[in-house]
């Protein structure tokens, strides 16, 4: 065993493939590298549709059509103070935005890019994705639920009221929507036969699972903008009753950090969501276009992400709880029922 | 990368025990429970039990506790800190605890601890994962799955019994007296 194996041998680190571990670090770091890219290409999207969908011309003065716009946003942000409020939980403070982004990069591991290569560039073998997890999408709802810790210690240490109502809303809001989400996929699991989220692709090459499963598809979207904090669910930071929820107290790069875990989040939602319901890579083309349809479904879904935010006004928060738990998790419990009716009639 | 990963999360799983019991303010204490909790996680993963790491991530760390951060920030906080009860707790905690450890030793030391220098147990296929786990809860284990899911539907309703009973779901124009005084 060398030194790097010895680093390497670890928990989920399957791939269900023979690939070397250089391979796999590699590839790693590639995946991480161009998720964290998407993050202001993303940011500059959602600003400049919102702009449009207003009728003014969002970001346009910074390079060509505002698009070193995130850049400046991220230098601003770098070079301001790290302040803490006096009557914060200091350790808690700091740490909560950690947590939030730790938990956010740690799901890009399972949204698949693409199949497993063989004898690809360099003649290497490697897969196009992170890991492939038997748990499959579980593995993104156990580091959401400890997601939750990063905005609610985040509220909860800033000492203030808005960040702490904030953070409760947050607290409700993720239980409720959680398990709608989690059932919702449950029909596609069941028609797919297997939580691999790699499998889920592979099973849908004749027919994407949002024909057969379109109730669920319908119950993540909803469910989905309610566990990102998207209008017009986003009453963890309603603007006009809570300045910003649990963020209220943060500045500078910590600010930018939860900043950041939500637009990764959000990416990483809309990686699985391609996955689970819109075929992954499966698309017209060569083999070397994969990784390029994931990426134009994954954009699909976020445009539909900002489109919703222009277009829908913020519900109240008793409406929120009582549309999650009295129509969605119904349907979605009625939705797993037919499913596995028809899995075990058919 | 196993056996530091074993340390840590051994250490955090000790050390957030403790805490529990130890720390004075119980908002501190729930989130030693989290930290607690999410160290079990990653003790079952590294026994290839994923499938209940992520069970006991989501359902435990993720929605049990979440309900105690929710009260505890709300009710407990630095004001009400905790206190050791007093009297009979006191006295009978270190007995009940010394009795645990007993029987924890009696049964660890009953093994012989013969698994130590060997490579453990062989691996069968697919183990942890969660098909087999369903596989064994509706066909093995079916009965105890079907009681607990049975106790839970009457613990649920039980709790909205409760909330009723105390008019916490009802109308507000409920509550207000009537002419006739009766309620």
């Amino acid at each position: 065993m060398t030194a790097l194996d010895f680093w390497m041998i670890a928990p989920l680190a399957e791939v269900g493939f023979e690939v070397s571990v250089w391979a796999q670090v590699i590839v790693s770091v590639i995946i991480f590298a161009v998720v964290l890219q998407l993050v202001p290409i993303v940011l500059l999207m959602e600003r400049k549709l919102l702009g449009r969908f207003q009728g003014r011309y969002g970001p346009n003065r910074v390079g060509l059509f505002g698009a070193m716009q995130p850049l400046v946003d991220i230098v601003k942000l770098a070079s301001k103070e790290d302040f803490v409020p006096r009557n914060a939980a200091t350790a808690i403070f700091i740490i909560a935005p950690v947590i939030s982004l730790v938990t956010a990069v740690a799901t890009i591991a399972i949204v698949p890019f693409g199949n497993t290569v063989e004898d690809g560039l360099f003649g290497a073998n490697y897969t196009l994705y992170g890991i492939d997890v038997s748990i499959g999408f579980l593995y993104a709802f156990a580091f959401g639920s400890m997601a939750f810790y990063g905005l609610m210690l985040g509220g909860w240490a800033s000492g203030s009221k808005y960040s702490f109502l904030g953070s409760m809303r947050s607290a409700a809001q993720l239980i409720s929507y959680e398990l709608a989400a989690g059932l919702s996929l449950v029909g596609v699991v069941m028609m797919a036969g297997t939580l691999s989220l790699t499998e889920i692709v592979n099973k849908q090459d004749q027919m994407w699972f949002i024909v057969p499963q379109f109730v669920g598809f319908l119950i993540f979207l909803v469910a989905s903008f309610a566990e990102l904090n998207r209008a017009p669910f986003d009453l963890v930071e309603a603007d006009a009753e809570l300045v910003a929820g649990y963020q209220t107290e943060y500045g500078g790069m910590r600010f930018a950090s939860f900043m950041m875990a939500e637009y990764m989040n959000m990416v990483v939602f809309a990686g699985i969501a391609t996955a689970m319901f819109l075929g992954g890579w499966h698309g017209p083309g060569p083999g070397w276009l994969d990784p390029v349809w994931v990426i134009v479904k994954m954009f699909a879904f976020i445009t539909l992400f900002v489109w919703i935010r222009a277009t829908l006004p913020r519900l109240r928060y008793d409406q929120l709880m009582s549309f999650g738990w009295k129509i969605l998790v119904p349907i979605a419990v009625l939705n797993v029922l037919v499913t596995a009716t028809l899995v075990v009639a058919l | 990368m196993v056996p530091i990963l074993f340390f840590i999360a051994a250490f955090g799983a000790i050390g957030g025990a403790v805490g529990v019991v130890m720390l004075k303010n119980p908002f501190f204490s729930v989130l030693a429970l989290v930290g607690h909790l999410f160290s079990l996680a990653v003790l079952f993963l590294l026994l290839y039990a994923e499938f209940l790491a992520a069970a006991q991530l989501i359902v435990y760390a993720g929605a049990v506790m979440v309900l105690y951060v929710f009260v505890v920030s709300y009710v407990g906080g630095a004001d009400e800190p905790l206190d050791d009860g007093g009297g009979a707790p006191r006295a009978l905690a270190p007995i009940f605890g010394g009795a645990l450890l007993a029987v924890l030793a009696v049964a660890i030391g009953a093994s012989g601890l013969k698994a130590l220098d060997s490579e453990g147990a062989e691996l069968p296929a697919g183990f942890g994962e969660p098909a087999q786990i369903g596989d064994l809860l509706l066909t093995r284990f079916l009965l105890p799955f079907e009681i607990a899911s049975f106790l839970l539907t009457v613990a649920a309703v039980g709790a909205v019994i409760l909330a009723r009973r105390r008019r916490g779901l009802e109308p507000i124009a409920d509550e207000t007296p009537t002419d006739e005084g009766s309620s």
